[in-house]
């Protein structure tokens, strides 16, 4: 990396759990004992507050980041990264969903990412809410608020690669730019 | 750290849960080897694959109707359960039943809903809920060596084709995926030259070459190897195909929209950066 990343710690970080707690939960999660758990059995044992299915698309992208050999799913080793990741946003949501109503809407998400250190105009916020909302709410729900805030950091670290100079420009031809966009999605 | 034109980036000390991407990972979190986002062109920006090829300068060597570009005439064959068992192309995999043992439902098909689909989607949505979801998807679509569809295909076609943003696609929109998938399997045959079940990456760079872009050699490998069935070599599935030219069309439309002089070269701030990829891509 060119620089360092903000990204470094957590200060929110939770003490790990006990390794018989997790693994009473990898074994009720795993429903089909296979070892590893999926796509599927992570979203169905995940809740983002409301009632309707967790975000495949952000159950993807955790599981992604987590399964190491590119297997389909999570071992229990594995799985015990994921549960830190989904409880360190689940403090992270909470302290910005203050009615805990299980949404956080458009000024709270401003205050979220402004807090992480992100400077977006209000526009931006706009397009934030309006591909993230997926319950057109034009609130932002858990699982929608975590895939938002790892697309934002995805795009943010590729840009950076780039911006050599930090000026908060880019120029790039063509293919580099699809070199970019192709690293994220 | 300031920026200029009020925009910046997270500075140092930003609190975020580790274990994402780049430089963040949290003690213990692998590199994904897939960064799988599930990136799929907006809902309702579902360009069918026939759209207009990319002109010049990222496509300067189309000639009309060369290459059977998607969008030109196919013959209308089945290719979901048209094909016998073990044919090199599988198409859909056979849901049981098979794709017509509906028919007595075929006299309610909706308007604008392709008879041959609405009796798929019959067979695919097992649990008879009306839609079709992630999971009911993937186990309808197989790659020529019938291994399942990836996830993230799967989920950017939902994406694509789901307009009730719900996460799953009612019998219109599985008809508009099942159009699109039978012509960009028509397109993986034609550029499977060597009838291997896969595309390589010089016939990726030969097939993305008919369809109007002009990419380096290098760049098309890059694409075959990192989206490769195998690891180490270039041999991409049907699923992956899909995926990395549907993700080209729409990141190659944001391009040109940016590169009015038609240069070869943009520049662009953070946010429109940000903008472009999250409104086509996310």
């Amino acid at each position: 990396m060119a620089y360092n990343s903000p990204y470094r710690g957590a200060p929110f970080g939770s003490a790990p759990p006990d390794q018989a707690f997790l693994w009473s939960i990898f074994q009720r999660v795993d429903k089909d004992r296979s070892g590893s758990i999926s796509d599927t059995e992570l979203q169905q044992a995940l809740s983002n507050g409301t009632w309707t299915p967790f975000n495949p698309v952000t159950v993807r992208s955790i599981i992604s980041m987590f399964d190491r050999d590119n297997k389909g799913g999570v071992n229990f080793n594995e799985f015990a990264g994921v549960w830190k990741y989904i409880t360190d946003w689940q403090n992270i949501f909470r302290t910005y969903d203050r009615d805990n109503s299980g949404f956080i809407d458009r000024n709270e998400l401003k205050q979220a990412l402004t807090g992480f250190g992100y400077r977006l105009s209000d526009q931006f916020y706009g397009t934030l809410i309006d591909k993230f909302d997926r319950q057109r709410k034009g609130q932002v729900a858990f699982d929608d608020f975590i895939q938002c805030c790892i697309v934002l950091q995805r795009l943010t670290d590729v840009f950076r690669r780039y911006d050599t100079d930090q000026d908060g420009w880019i120029q790039v031809s063509y293919e580099q730019y699809l070199s970019m966009v192709f690293s994220v999605v | 750290m300031s920026f200029p034109y009020g925009q910046g980036y997270p500075s140092q000390g930003t609190r975020y849960p580790g274990g994402a991407y780049g430089g963040g990972m949290a003690p213990g979190a692998p590199v994904p080897p897939q960064r799988g986002s599930g990136g799929g062109p907006a809902p309702g920006y579902a360009p069918p694959p026939g759209g207009p090829a990319p002109g010049a300068p990222y496509g300067s060597n189309r000639s009309p109707g060369a290459g059977g570009a998607p969008g030109a005439p196919y013959g209308g064959g089945g290719y979901f359960g048209g094909q016998a068992p073990g044919a090199p192309y599988g198409g859909y995999g056979q849901p049981q039943g098979g794709p017509y043992g509906n028919q007595g439902l075929a006299g309610n098909i909706p308007p604008g809903v392709n008879p041959e689909a609405f009796q798929w989607f019959q067979s695919v949505d097992t649990d008879h809920s009306g839609f079709i979801s992630l999971k009911e998807l993937k186990q309808a679509l197989v790659n020529s060596n019938w291994s399942a569809f990836n996830d993230e295909t799967c989920l950017m076609m939902i994406n694509m084709f789901d307009k009730t943003k719900s996460g799953r696609m009612d019998v219109f929109g599985f008809s508009a995926l099942w159009v699109f998938m039978q012509q960009w399997r028509a397109l993986f045959q034609q550029y499977d030259r060597d009838r291997s079940g896969c595309i390589s990456g010089t016939e990726l760079h030969q097939a993305l070459g008919q369809m109007g872009y002009n990419l380096s050699p290098q760049f098309t490998e890059s694409l075959a190897t990192r989206y490769s069935a195998h690891r180490g070599h270039s041999a991409m599935q049907l699923d992956r195909f899909v995926q990395v030219c549907t993700q080209l069309q729409c990141m190659t439309e944001a391009f040109r929209e940016r590169d009015t002089a038609r240069s070869g070269n943009v520049r662009m701030s953070y946010e429109d950066f940000l903008s472009a990829a999250i409104v086509r891509l996310m």
